[in-house]
This record gives C-alpha cells, structure tokens and sequence, in this order.
C-alpha cells in the first residue's frame, strides 16, 4: 500500500498543453482545448459589448468605435485571429464527430490534414471577401 | 570507451525528487532496462524498478523514457541515436520509490469491466465447444494482445486531468469482450462504458496508440465501442423492459 505522502505525478490540464515530441493527434487535441477556449472567450466578450445597447445607441456606438478606429484598429488582427481559431475549430469538430461515427475512422490522421487545409482555404476566401466588404465601407 | 549518460529521475519514500546521472559503458547494455540494470549491479544497488520477463510479455518495466512512456526492456540504447537519455516513473501514477510507480488505481479500473468471457450457461456448463469462424476471431484478437502494462494510460492527457476516467486500457479491454463473439456480456460491459468516466472523456488524442508497445490500437477500439453504444442505446428505444 503507497502512503498518502508519496509523489503523485498525474499532469492534470496543464497536461493537455504539452504536445511538444508527440503524434499529430496531441497537436490537434491540444489546439482544439486551446480554439475552444479562445472562442468562449470572445462569445462572453461579444456578449459583454452588445450588453451596452441597454445602456443606449449613443454609449454602444462609442465603445464599438473606440475598438474599431484610432490607436486601437489592431483589433482587425484579433478578428482574422478569432476566424483563424473558429475555422480551425470547426474542421477539426467535424473530422472528430465523423471519426466518432465510424466515418474515416482508419485515416483520421490525414483526414485531419485534409479538413485543416479545406478549412484554411474557406478562411482565405471569407478574408478576402470580408476584406473586399472593408473596403467597399 | 563510449559512455551512456543515464538520467535518473529519483524519488525517495518521502515524495521528495531528484535527478541522479551515471556514466554506463555503451558496450554492457543493449537495452535500457540493461542499463538501469547495469547501474543496480555496479554502481547504486539502492536504485528501484520493476521488471521481469525482459522480453516485452510481462509489462513490468514501463517508465517515461526521454519524456515518453515506452518498455524499457523493448527500447535499445540504439534507437535512442544519442549518448544520453532520461529516464523518469510513468507519468498518473503515484510513485513508489524511484521508477516503480503503483499499480493498483489501474488494476483496480481494469478489473471494474469484467476482462473475461461472460456467459449465460449455468456454472459454466457448456453442451459442447463455442465455436467462432476466422472472421469472428478477427474482431478481437488485436485487441487480446494487451499485456497490461499501463503505458497507454500514462501517454492519455485525459487521464493526467480525470482520475476517474477509465483509460484506455479498460475500455479496449471491454471492446475485445464486446467484439468476441463467445462473449454474452455486453450489457454490463456497454453500461460501464457508457457511464460518465467512460467513452464520453475520450477525445480521440491518439497518444495510447502511439505509445502501445504491442501494436494494440486503444483509440481505434474505443471509438468502435462508441459506435456500438449507440448501436445499443438506439435498439433500447424499442426493447421491452
């Protein structure tokens, strides 16, 4: 029987961050966590920022202004980043859901290579028409 | 003469770690269980790890080898391709003293599924053989070549953050049961697998088939026994109670 003193070396979540000398299956699991969490982020970042519309047009107006133009349009950065995440996420979402009912199950691998790159040129094409709309406003 | 330089991750009764080097000549050892052998013989007889077969059949010796869990009996000095190495206790276990980590949580976990043929006969009392075609044999028998060694629980990043969860080990151990034609438990079993520290915490990583020193493929059988749930749950809409 081990004493209750003794070293227990379970990771816990930390662990998950750990994909560093392991398969690609690890990589995607930990970038998965990682999208997954950017993305909860943002949706109580969003919600926060339409909550201002019970304050007023005018106090709603503002704060959107003050993130989008001047010294803080870098924020147009974040947002390619939040759709590199949400892209990157719902790939992998979906190559998992399928694997998990038995579709792809033997390649899910190059399934994920596959759906990633799918994924990366619909980001290239909802960039390039979000950018085309920036530019048309 | 050419030198190994072996890392020790150490640990004493009291919980306390420390790394521990020693130089073994490259030419004694060809495996690194022979190495940590070659240290307990001739320099610190106190060194702890657990071994026995020394031929990848009795799934003693597993330990976090340059940061990954493997056999040390099966992993040669060659494959290394360096003139270091470091050697730690597996990972989710709670160590014993040095290498040797303790079992029982994982044992404890396997015997929960039941890993042996379920029958309906009465004391066991067959009216003759139970039969099965190479195709039913097929199922299962990747999947019975599990010695039971533990690494793919010490590879599985959902282990290191549940302790509850079942791990990858049990849960093939249930599919091998399930996939087996002669077998006539797999209510129990699929009721286990179901439950909330079953197949649910499973994310398809992949590392315990990465790391099966047997070539047995957890991921693939655990999400074979997600389908197979939801083959049983769906059946169970429409089955009389």
């Amino acid at each position: 029987m081990v004493e209750e003193n003794v070293k227990n070396l379970r990771e816990g979540p930390m662990g998950w961050a750990k994909f560093y000398r392991k398969g690609i299956g690890y990589f995607a699991f930990a970038m998965h966590r990682f999208s997954g969490l950017v993305i909860v982020f943002y949706l109580y970042l969003h919600l926060f920022v339409l909550s201002h519309l019970l304050v007023g047009k005018a106090t709603y107006n503002s704060l959107v202004t003050s993130v989008t133009y001047g010294p803080f349009d870098s924020f147009l950065v974040l947002d390619v980043l939040l759709a590199l995440v949400i892209f990157y996420h719902g790939a992998n979402g979906t190559r998992l859901a399928l694997n998990e009912l038995g579709i792809g199950l033997e390649n899910n691998k190059a399934m994920f290579y596959v759906f990633e790159v799918i994924s990366m040129v619909l980001l290239g094409i909802f960039l390039y028409y979000a950018y085309m709309f920036l530019g048309a406003s | 003469m050419e030198e190994l330089v072996v890392e020790v991750t150490r640990t004493d009764e009291k919980g306390n770690q420390k790394l521990q080097s020693f130089n073994v000549p490259k030419d004694k050892v060809s495996t690194v269980l022979e190495a940590l052998l070659y240290i307990k013989e001739n320099m610190d007889p106190s060194l702890s790890f657990r071994y026995s077969c020394r031929m990848e059949i009795c799934g003693s010796c597993g330990m976090e080898i340059d940061g990954k869990p493997h056999m040390a009996c099966s992993t040669t000095i060659e494959s290394l391709k360096s003139d270091k190495v470091k050697v730690a206790p597996m990972k989710h276990y709670k160590v014993i003293r040095d290498l040797a980590v303790d079992m029982e949580g994982f044992f404890g976990k396997y015997k929960e599924v039941k890993p042996y043929i379920i029958r309906d006969d009465e004391n066991g009392k067959y009216e003759s053989e139970i039969l099965q075609t190479p195709a039913q044999f097929d199922e299962f028998i990747d999947y019975s070549m599990c010695i039971k060694c533990g690494i793919c629980m010490a590879a599985c990043p959902i282990e290191g953050s549940d302790p509850d969860y079942l791990g990858p080990a049990p849960l093939t151990a249930i599919w091998r049961y399930v996939a087996d034609s002669r077998d006539q438990g797999a209510k129990y079993r699929l009721e286990v697998a179901s439950g909330p520290e079953g197949t649910s915490r499973c994310h398809f990583v992949g590392e315990c088939t990465e790391a099966c020193p047997k070539g047995v493929d957890p991921s693939y059988a655990i999400q074979k026994l997600r389908g197979s749930m939801v083959k049983y749950e769906f059946q169970s809409l429409f089955r009389r109670h």
